[in-house]
């Protein structure tokens, strides 16, 4: 644990190895290689990763695009998922969740070297992992209506203060 | 292997002989070792970053759950070995000498599958673990492929828990904290989104009332609400407002009277 924190505003493309897991995994596939390559080699190519401060952002595809942009606040649950082939290339799947209704996932992150930083990057950005303001943190002072409310009593008192004497 | 930790039913290869104990351990040991070099299967138990100070626990399932998975083991053991058993009496019928051909093949197949399941049960419950902090959990489980899920509180919709008749003998129950968003469940349960499970803890009341005194803690609706909204004051009147006019009250009462 000597790395220094990882930066993922850095991170724009996948990891080289990614490409040589989508090789494994296509040569796994055994004959259906000549199917499965193509489609995983056009996504290694053309995904691309933007990491905002408020955000992350992806895209891949060819001849069909796609693009995700997702809010890190959005984020419900990060699975992290590393089969064998993963932990020998120290890669892993980086699965973020969104309250949509669908069960997949709205966005995987492929590819990325040392997933428990990145996972935990997200984590700390994901609402509810630190401390939120406290919820009184609220000065009575600049709550408008009640200071109006006592300008009435007090003014009243006086008033009141003012009719009495003469009784 | 002491015996209150194997199922109730007797089963008919039970190790209690000292040394074969121990050998068991060291190949256990051995396993896990190729694991750990080999497979890459992280040794060390899962965390959470928290601030020093906070609550963190990491726990695993109960014993109950593993005994709750070696009673299904013995089971499928007992029928699929039976099933074998009962084909080679009818070949030794029919034919001996075929029968005495595959004889060791049969046996092999009724041994090897057992020793391979009786081992991945034993990884199986020594892989999961569950941690929790005062804001968030996190799930691991797997051993070829290893998944994780880390679910924040405050994102956590309802927690509900599960026990069957079987999971009730052995004591134990599983609690499922589900987060927003739809489908899943009747995919893989355990690995589809927007839930985590706790499976096989014997204390799920107490982890359960744990998990639902955070989310009282919180007070937004955990569908990515933004804390500066979550926290803006409620329109309408607060015991200060209230308490000042019943005050107003009572002085107009009294201009009133005089």
């Amino acid at each position: 644990m000597t790395d220094p924190p990882l930066d993922p505003r850095f991170i724009e493309r996948p990891d080289a190895s990614l490409r040589t897991y989508y090789i494994i995994v296509s040569l796994l596939s055994g004959p259906g290689i000549f199917l499965a390559l193509p489609p995983f080699m056009f996504r290694f190519y053309t995904l691309r990763y933007r990491f905002d401060d408020e955000g992350v952002w992806m895209s891949w595809g060819v001849i069909f695009k796609r693009e995700i942009y997702l809010t890190y606040r959005r984020i419900q649950d990060i699975h992290v998922t590393r089969n064998l082939i993963h932990r020998w290339l120290d890669l892993s799947s980086v699965a973020i969740q969104t309250a949509s209704g669908s069960a997949a996932a709205e966005m995987t992150i492929e590819g990325i070297r040392r997933p428990e930083a990145l996972r935990d990057f997200l984590y700390q950005k994901m609402r509810g992992a630190r401390g939120e303001p406290a919820p009184h943190v609220e000065d009575p002072a600049d709550d408008e209506a009640l200071v109006l409310l006592r300008q009435i009593r007090d003014d009243l008192a006086a008033l009141r203060h003012r009719q009495e004497p003469r009784q | 292997m002491n015996a209150d930790s194997d199922p109730p039913t007797t089963p008919p290869e039970r190790i209690t002989e000292r040394p074969t104990d121990r050998a068991a351990r060291w190949f256990y040991r051995g396993l896990w070792r190729f694991l750990v070099d080999w497979l890459r299967v992280p040794e060390d138990r899962p965390s959470l970053p928290v601030e020093p100070g906070q609550f963190h626990s990491s726990f695993r399932p109960a014993e109950g759950f593993l005994r709750y998975l070696k009673f299904g083991f013995w089971i499928g053991l007992t029928l699929f070995d039976g099933i074998l058993a009962i084909t080679l009496i009818v070949i030794y019928v029919a034919s001996p000498i075929v029968g005495l051909i595959v004889t060791l093949p049969m046996l092999i197949l009724m041994i090897l599958p057992d020793i391979v399941a009786y081992v991945a049960i034993h990884l199986r419950f020594d892989t999961t673990w569950y941690v929790m902090t005062d804001r968030s959990l996190r799930l691991r489980r797997g051993i070829w492929s290893i998944h994780e899920v880390t679910i924040t509180f405050e994102n956590v919709q309802n927690v509900k828990v599960t026990q069957g008749p079987l999971q009730r003998w052995f004591g134990i129950a599983t609690v499922v904290v589900e987060t927003a968003g739809g489908g899943g469940t009747n995919a893989d349960p355990h690995h589809a989104g927007h839930h985590g499970m706790i499976e096989g803890i014997s204390n799920a009341e107490e982890i359960r009332d744990l998990i639902l005194r955070r989310l009282q803690h919180s007070r937004s609706a955990g569908l990515g609400d933004e804390a500066h909204l979550a926290l803006r004051p409620t329109p309408g009147f607060s015991p200060d407002h209230v308490a000042v006019l019943r005050e107003i009250r009572e002085h107009v009462r009294a201009l009133a009277m005089s």
